[in-house]
């Protein structure tokens, strides 16, 4: 049926979630089940699928378009779910997390995240976040036996709620300017009519530019994750930070950049505002932290407030670039806690920044993949952090935006400061003695190692992903 | 008698709106919170049908109807982790989580 | 079209890649890593004497060019070739490079294969930073740089290592961010007047840009440059940098470093803004000149001999960029060729200091005295290269600053004046200095036994002595390759102003320097 092809991949990875759950009623207690396999497989498919689907540009019930744009987020999906499945396997063990609900709640996250990359209905944009924020919240509080992880997750939980429900009140104005909650209508009731813009649309834009603030982390909506990311798992801290974000930027791009597009000088200002606060908050707040994941949530705020300028910027590159971006940061992000999570253990889960002093001496293979994924998140060549900021940065200055690009490579210079700072703890000082950090595993030696392959792939040779990135964005706008 | 117009259903669920909002910004207990935030939801709700009633499109009720499925979701997980929570804690009060800071 | 540039600044990395595959867990192979460093860094510096060999003055504008598209969307190719100025650059680096391994191999005794990868990954960084013709190329090389010269400070530093590193990377990139954006910048105003996106940088110097655009492009530009320099008041760096770090990573840092500074002021600054350079030129100069004797005068009160070399470093280079100010052929040259005067001099002193400092684990110029008596050898060699940075004739330091001053005179004699008494400055804190470390008796009884040179030490020092020679009494060796590119530098920063200032399509595609206006043919005075 043509119907059902654009929603193939979210379809396989839903099927390989309830395949987990299933597997794991029908395990026996300690028998040990390649539980995670399944999830890989689900993604391999799902990645499969969108290859299959490239350049297709199909569309299912009329509410889910599978155009290059919502793909190349699928691609970014597939590589964030799939680096975590590998590296959360030592992270099970270690805690004894229940592995069943586990997995399927990360593969029915994906589903989620991929359905709102592909939606063209705010109901459906609606409905997936739902999904995906759902599952997230009961990962982070997974482990709960740890009072710091449940807190975590209800602080998360209830402001995420909070916020839904401001997005949900901005979609039901929208409804009620429009008739109608399909993206198209909004785009063609907005550029046409010359009434419209009122105090209902405001209110309508205002709302879901609230939501979609939230969700991405952006000041004054960020209060949640330094708090949820500090007190998730590591290797769940690392899914949220990089596919949430991944999810909702498509979505406010598709929102606010073909929708709302027309309205532009309206929410264009509020937006600039948000993204200055959020690039200079990340940055100084982070200088502070001594906590290595509360840091790195610092820095995700921050970074979150350069994919803004992207939005901002408005342009095609600026579009194209903020693809490219989610795509290296996705990578560095999850592999710089993924080093993070490995160096963990059962009597230190906190993930302070001792932790990681003198690591060059005993453990220097971590050491390097850990400073590897810390240049790139400061955007030093060629890491693909900096390919990325180049490319976003050159979207705003190609719209005489140099205010926004100033501050955002001043803030970056800023943040190398307490990314320098874990590389001095590593590589300047002692090892302590007292205290062993656990070995590389084959497969997270692994895992790390290809994300690090591909930072500097992706910072060398970027011009096939930069064309790709181009060439999807071409297919909705 | 002046009739019901949308207009009313607007008021409403702006008042409701704010009393959730309200609540949620101001109560200490977590599942007096967590009700505030179900009444901003259901205060969503009344808007959709308003507007669903007022051109006669069925679309508002449909989104009505996903959004009271997605709350009753929402309320399971969210009731599931404060009771984890409490679990740990052996409280339900605001104030006293200072397990970490803003 | 041959490779050689680019197997020049790839070798070191080469190089280091090969030293990844030695294992070398609790030092047992540390011979066999420093000779292999040193023959990779012995290699890159034949490789590059190859490239002179081959060179042709007479020749076209850049030679040994190559370019492959890289990102096409934007018109970013990698793009590198070298002319005169660029040439000679590229043999300093590969010149001082073995010298610093060499200087190494007294005072790093722990993690050598880290070290020498870092060296060579910075050497090959630095080599690119000249070659490249791309302006998005030459920043990767550009801040690709600061990783390696970070962690080397950083590690192997003495015991402020950390605050210095940090404070080096930190002020350097706060520079080179605000040039990314008027690259950028520059990217784009050269699309909207042409419609495609370049990065290529004799494309770049088609472009006729407004004035206020090109003053603030050229601003960005040269904050980055002049931090790199340094030039007062952005110098705050540099002492702490020279002094915390390793001797091999002053030898690079004053060697070649500080010459990338200089070296962007005279292929990018100048020649892409040439209205705003000619309006600048004269605060630089003043502040040049500023550095110049404010360098002196706080050199001379300095205890600690690197801190002193290191301000020593702030004065010399200040006669660089006021031989660049003037805009002229004497001026620009003399600034080219103290970049090299100074990179064969202060490199030897740091080596010096560094041989002091192995021997007797302090540099306060008080614990020294008397040296003559104990070290002769090392004394006659410190002797040479003390008179080299004075500037005696005879001695490469003489050329340079001869041309420079020449060339300051014959802009603004003001200027020259005041930089001249720079020159009699730095001859007393260096004399003094001498005097102090090496002449009346022996003071301090632990150096009553010093050591005189090893072998290694004639290695290292050996070389830097035969050059201040030779480029003192051979200098037109060296003038003659960077002539003409310096000749059409200042041609380019002329014609410039005669120029009419708007943005306009059509100047795309003329790869070589275009013809000038006729009435700018007139030589300045």
């Amino acid at each position: 049926m043509d119907n059902l092809q654009a929603i193939m991949p979210m379809l396989i990875v839903t099927l390989a979630a309830a395949a987990t759950m299933l597997a794991e009623s029908f395990r026996l207690k300690d028998e040990r089940m390649p539980l995670g396999g399944l999830g890989l497989i689900g993604l391999v498919g799902a990645a499969a699928a969108s290859i299959l689907l490239w350049n297709r540009n199909t569309t299912s019930f009329g509410v889910v378009q599978s155009d290059n744009f919502a793909l190349f987020i699928n691609f970014v999906l597939v590589a964030v779910g799939i680096l975590t499945i590998l590296l959360s396997s030592q992270v099970i063990d270690r805690e004894e997390l229940p592995a069943g609900e586990y997995y399927s709640l990360v593969l029915f996250s994906i589903a989620g995240m991929m359905l709102m990359a592909a939606a063209t209905d705010l109901l459906l944009i609606f409905l997936a976040l739902e999904v995906m924020s759902l599952a997230v919240y009961v990962l982070t509080g997974i482990r709960r036996t740890d009072a710091a992880g449940t807190e975590a997750a209800f602080k998360y939980f209830l402001l995420g709620a909070f916020s839904s429900a401001f997005f949900l009140y901005g979609v039901a104005f929208t409804y009620a300017i429009v008739h109608s909650t399909r993206l198209e209508a909004v785009a063609l009731a907005v550029a046409g009519r010359s009434d419209v813009s009122g105090p209902l649309t405001w209110l309508a834009v205002g709302l879901l530019l609230v939501g979609f603030a939230f969700k991405v982390s952006a000041v004054p909506f960020h209060m949640w994750t330094p708090d949820a990311y500090e007190g998730a798992p590591t290797v769940v801290t690392g899914f949220m930070s990089t596919g949430v974000k991944a999810a909702a930027f498509a979505a406010f791009v598709r929102v606010f950049l073909s929708s709302f597009e027309p309205l532009r000088g309206e929410w264009v200002t509020v937006l600039s505002w948000i993204a200055v606060a959020t690039m200079v908050v990340g940055t100084v707040v982070g200088v502070a932290q001594s906590n290595v994941k509360r840091m790195l949530a610092y820095s995700s705020i921050a970074h979150a407030g350069y994919l803004l300028v992207g939005i901002i910027a408005g342009n095609a590159s600026g579009k194209s670039a903020i693809l490219f971006y989610l795509l290296a940061y996705a990578l560095t992000n999850v592999g710089a806690f993924g080093v993070t999570a490995l160096l963990a253990t059962r009597e230190r889960p906190r993930g302070d920044l001792a932790d990681f002093a003198g690591l060059w001496h005993s453990r220097p293979v971590m050491a390097a993949l850990m400073t590897i994924f810390l240049l790139s998140l400061g955007g030093f060549p060629p890491t693909a952090g900096f390919v990325a900021k180049w490319y976003v940065f050159g979207a705003a200055v190609q719209e005489q935006l140099y205010g926004l690009a100033i501050i955002g490579v001043l803030t970056s210079v800023v943040s190398v400061f307490y990314y320098l700072r874990i590389v001095v703890l590593m590589y300047m000082t002692d090892s302590r003695a007292e205290y062993e950090p656990p070995r590389l595993t084959a497969t997270g030696l692994a895992t790390l190692g290809v994300a690090a392959a591909t930072v500097f792939y992706l910072g060398v040779l970027p011009a096939r992903v930069i064309e790709l990135a181009t060439r999807s964005i071409d297919t909705i706008f | 008698m002046t009739p019901i117009t949308p207009a009313h259903y607007l008021v409403l669920s702006a008042a409701l709106f704010s009393i959730g909002l309200i609540g949620v910004l101001v109560r200490r207990n977590l599942i007096v919170i967590f009700m505030s935030i179900e009444l901003m939801l259901n205060a969503v709700n009344i808007n959709l049908v308003a507007f669903s009633q007022q051109w006669q499109h069925v679309v508002g009720q449909v989104f009505a109807l996903f959004v009271v499925a997605v709350a009753a979701a929402e309320a399971a997980i969210g009731l599931g982790i404060i009771l984890a929570f409490y679990r740990n804690k052996e409280t339900v009060n605001v104030d006293e989580i200072t397990l970490m800071r803003w | 079209m041959s490779s050689l540039l680019s197997l020049v600044i790839f070798l070191p990395l080469i190089g280091a890649v090969a030293l990844l595959f030695i294992s070398n867990r609790d030092g047992e192979r540390d011979g066999l890593i420093r000779q292999v460093a040193l023959a990779a860094s012995v290699v890159t510096f034949g490789a590059t004497l190859a490239l002179w060999r081959g060179f042709d003055p007479m020749g076209p504008e850049f030679q040994f060019v190559e370019r492959r598209p890289w990102i096409p969307i934007y018109g970013i190719d990698y793009y590198i070739g070298i002319d005169g100025i660029s040439l000679l650059l590229i043999v300093l680096t590969g010149f001082l490079t073995p010298l610093a391994l060499l200087s190494s191999w007294g005072s790093i005794k722990k993690k050598i294969k880290e070290f020498s990868i870092f060296m060579l990954l910075l050497e090959a960084a630095m080599l690119g930073v000249f070659a490249a013709l791309d302006l998005f190329l030459f920043y990767i090389f550009w801040d690709a740089m600061l990783i390696p010269m970070y962690f080397l400070i950083g590690i192997w530093g003495y015991d402020r290592r950390i605050y210095a590193a940090i404070k080096f990377i930190l002020y350097t990139m706060a520079g080179s961010v605000l040039m990314l954006i008027a690259i950028l910048g520059l990217a784009f105003v050269h699309s909207s007047a042409t419609g495609n996106y370049t990065f290529d940088l004799l494309k770049l110097y088609e472009l006729k840009l407004a004035p206020t655009t090109q003053m603030w492009f050229f601003l960005a530009f040269t904050l980055a440059f002049a931090i790199k320099v340094p030039l007062f008041p952005f110098h705050t760096w540099l002492p702490d940098a020279h002094v915390e770090a390793p001797t091999a990573g002053s030898v690079i840092l004053a060697g070649v470093l500080l010459k990338m500074g200089t070296y962007g002021l005279v292929r990018f600054s100048f020649p892409l803004f040439p209205e705003a350079a000619m309006v600048f030129a004269p605060w630089l100069a003043g502040l040049a000149v500023i550095g110049i004797i404010y360098g002196a005068l706080v050199a001379m009160v300095q205890p600690d001999m690197k801190k002193l070399v290191a301000y020593s470093s702030v004065s010399h280079l200040g006669f660089v960029v006021l031989g660049i100010c003037a805009v002229n052929v004497q001026g620009v040259s003399g600034a080219v060729y103290q970049m090299l005067n100074h990179g064969v001099s202060t490199g030897a002193l740091f080596m010096i200091c560094g041989m002091l400092s192995d021997r007797r684990h302090t540099r306060l110029i008080s614990e020294f005295g008397g040296l003559k008596s104990v070290v002769p050898k090392l004394t006659a060699a410190f002797m040479l290269i003390t008179l080299s940075s004075i500037a005696l004739p005879g001695l490469n330091g003489f050329v340079g600053e001869f041309l420079i001053l020449l060339g300051a005179y014959r802009w603004d004699w003001r200027f020259a004046t005041l930089a001249a008494s720079g020159v009699i400055l730095s001859a007393v804190y260096m004399l003094w200095m001498f005097q102090r470390v090496n002449y009346g008796v022996v003071t301090n009884p632990k150096n009553e036994h010093l050591p005189d040179m090893s072998t290694r030490e004639w290695w290292m020092l050996g070389p830097t002595l035969v050059m201040a020679v030779v480029m003192g009494v051979v200098p037109n060796l060296f003038l003659r390759p960077m002539e003409p590119a310096v000749e059409r530098m200042v041609q380019r920063v002329q014609a410039g102003q005669t120029r009419t200032v708007r943005a306009e399509p059509g100047a795309a595609g003329t790869q070589a320097f275009g013809p000038a206006d006729p009435e700018a043919r007139a030589p300045r005075p």
